[in-house]
């Protein structure tokens, strides 16, 4: 199949997209399932386990019963913004799919061999950090849209908090950049093949691989930094006054961030869709790749299970104080090394 | 199809921008702006400058704009009132120039022009990451320098523009449940040591005035 | 037909001149500021239009430098705006005309 001809490159590029839209959206629900069984196993419960098998149908049953309430909206004039917010949320939550790599090149008896993935060029990462950096946008809206004192404090703070461990975000990814050379996420997956294993980046950036993990749960306003969002403090943060499809926006989109985040930690650190037995059946990649990545959506969990959290500011002194000095002087070290073995 | 692309883009920006000069309330002025920016990083694609617009979603989308909308939020700007009489004219007079502004453009572009001017290209190898960092690490090392003591001015300026004035020193701690004494005030202690007393009353005592308690009616 | 240079120097030309009439008819300081960032911006796509063009990387370099510079002014700016607004309790551009408070 010549994928250069424009038809069959769009048609292509659309079964590509649909096929990992819906993937996302299975393991966004996959996801919500995860987080109450595993929470509740933690507190010593059982979770929702009447639905179907074990449960498993609760996040369906979840979606139609939000579904069916009421849409409230807010009869001041900032209706336009109170319905934008959870768009972009949501947008740029999933837009940052489009360049993992979620298996190796597949090849099919009849099609031809295709990369498993959606788009590759040149500046994959970058375009990654500059999508997440939109999403603050959907926070601080939504806080200010509802009108609301809790909601703006919330949506604020929350916006204060992503953009502070951004930095830290994109900063020890730096490290990984100075090792692989280049910001495409599919070159970095190939580099970390072979050796059995020992080529992974989490080997040779250990420190960048803690800072990334505490600076992304702490851009998905996850436990331990989820102050903005917490119930006993500011009723519910930002997402006070949403109700019915726009919260299940909010919602998916905070799931859907995990998700994006645990995917990116696997493809830069732990190899992606390495993994004994790669090379003869290439589908096994994908299974490799998916098992690393509901590894670290279950840490998440189990972080939720265990810690408390941070008070803000806290929380803003533990991501300018410490995160950024620290991201900086793996930076420095890195290169140090690099300059005299590379 | 770079053809559909550019007209989407370029009316895109366009919409946005006219939308943001329009707009009375500011906070869709900004969002408007974003809509530019995003616009405006999506033909830098079609430019092949995928660095370039990488970057300016990051900087002007990501940070600038958040920056400008938490002002916007926490100085609570409401709309603008209506014009006073005597700047009325204002409006038609900016509009009228900016007629003749675009008229001399495209007076310039289709009628002075002779032969037609190329074509950017889509492809090329001069937008990628490296070659950026080659050309700013060998022949522009200079303006890179410049930029990061530019940023370090910004940093500096920034924050001694947003600090309020207190009487508090820098090197004052405030912790909670224990009271804090400002040796600006007491000039015996002037230099020395913050001290931290445990009631209000004791640093009332310290500072020599007088202290009325809340609770002398009993709890 | 290909999107010709002068069709960029043209959306380019446009987009300026709406900043120059957002400069002068808004009396809010922060959407007059908003309006000087619009400019940069399209003064930007120029010379990454002639990068494109003339194959030369030193426009995205500038450019780069033009976006630091604008990020850097407009942390400054809006400490200023910050301080103006804390001072006169208005940021309107009409009333801040005088010197006095």
């Amino acid at each position: 199949m010549d994928f250069n001809n424009p038809y069959i490159h769009s048609v292509v590029l659309i079964v590509a997209i649909s096929v990992a839209f819906l993937t996302i959206m299975l393991l966004c629900a996959f996801t919500v399932l995860l987080e109450r069984r595993v929470l509740a196993f933690i507190q010593g419960r059982l979770g929702p386990n009447r639905v179907g098998y074990f449960g498993v149908l609760q996040p369906f049953a979840d979606f139609i019963k939000t579904m069916m309430k009421e849409d409230l909206n807010p009869d001041q004039s900032t209706k336009f913004v109170f319905m934008l917010a959870p768009m972009i949320a949501i947008v740029t939550a999933i837009m940052a799919i489009a360049v993992y790599p979620f298996g190796p090149l597949i090849n099919l008896p009849y099609l031809g061999t295709f990369p498993l993935r959606i788009a590759q060029f040149d500046v994959a990462l970058l375009y990654v950090l500059g999508v997440t950096s939109v999403g603050v946008y959907g926070i601080a809206l939504a806080g200010w849209s509802s009108n609301n004192k809790y909601s703006l404090m919330g949506g604020l703070r929350s916006a204060a908090q992503m953009i502070s461990y951004e930095l830290a975000l994109g900063l020890s990814l730096i490290g990984i950049i100075l090792i692989c050379g280049t910001l495409d996420i599919y070159a970095i997956v190939q580099q970390q093949s072979g050796w059995y294993g020992l080529q992974w980046n989490i080997l040779y950036q250990p420190l960048a691989f803690i800072l990334y993990l505490i600076a992304a749960i702490a851009e998905t306003n996850r436990v331990p930094f989820d102050l903005p969002e917490a119930e006993t403090e500011l009723v519910a943060g930002f997402h006070t006054e949403y109700s019915s499809i726009k919260f299940l926006l909010f919602f998916n989109a905070e799931y859907i961030n995990m998700i994006t985040v645990s995917m990116l930690a696997t493809s830069l650190f732990l190899g992606g869709w390495n993994g004994p037995g790669v090379a003869q059946f290439p589908l096994l990649g994908v299974l490799y790749f998916f098992a690393k990545v509901v590894f670290f959506l279950f840490f998440y969990v189990w972080l939720r299970g265990t810690l408390p959290r941070f008070r803000f500011d806290q929380l803003m002194d533990f991501g300018w104080k410490f995160l950024l000095p620290v991201a900086i002087l793996n930076i420095v070290l890195t290169a140090t090394v690099l300059f005299f073995v590379g | 199809m770079t053809t559909i692309l550019f007209i989407l883009f370029a009316g895109l920006a366009i919409g946005c921008a006219i939308a943001m000069v329009s707009q009375s309330n500011p906070l869709y002025s900004a969002i408007s702006l974003i809509g530019v920016f995003v616009a405006l990083a999506s033909l830098y694609v079609t430019l092949a400058a995928p660095f370039i617009a990488a970057v300016q979603v990051i900087v002007y989308a990501g940070a600038i704009m958040v920056l400008v909308i938490f002002v916007i939020m926490l100085l609570n700007v409401e709309h603008e009132e209506p014009r006073r009489k005597r700047l009325r004219f204002l409006v038609p007079a900016a509009i009228g120039m900016a007629a003749v502004l675009i008229g001399e453009t495209a007076f310039i572009l289709y009628s002075v022009q002779a032969t037609e001017s190329g074509v950017p290209r889509t492809v090329s190898n001069v937008g990628l990451t490296q070659s950026i960092g080659v050309g700013l690490f060998t022949q522009y090392l200079l303006p890179f320098e410049i930029t990061s003591v530019l940023l370090l001015m910004a940093i500096v300026g920034a924050m001694s523009l947003a600090r309020r004035n207190t009487i508090l020193s820098s090197t004052a701690r405030v912790v909670p449940g224990a009271q804090v004494l400002a040796m600006d005030i007491d000039p015996a202690r002037a230099g020395k040591e913050t001290v931290e007393t445990e009631t209000t009353a004791e640093a009332a005592h310290l500072l020599g005035v007088e202290f009325h308690s809340n609770q002398e009616n009993g709890e | 037909m290909e999107p010709q240079l002068s069709w960029y120097l043209a959306l380019s030309a446009i987009l300026f001149t709406i900043g120059v009439v957002g400069v002068i008819i808004k009396r809010n300081v922060i959407a007059m500021f908003m309006c000087i960032e619009l400019m940069l911006n399209a003064v930007n796509l120029t010379f990454i239009a002639f990068s494109s063009y003339f194959q030369d990387v030193t426009g995205q370099l500038f450019v780069f430098i033009v976006m630091t510079v604008a990020a850097a002014e407009a942390a400054v700016g809006l400490g200023i705006i910050i301080t103006i607004f804390r001072n006169r309790e208005t940021l309107d551009v009409d009333d801040a005309s005088i010197l006095k408070l």
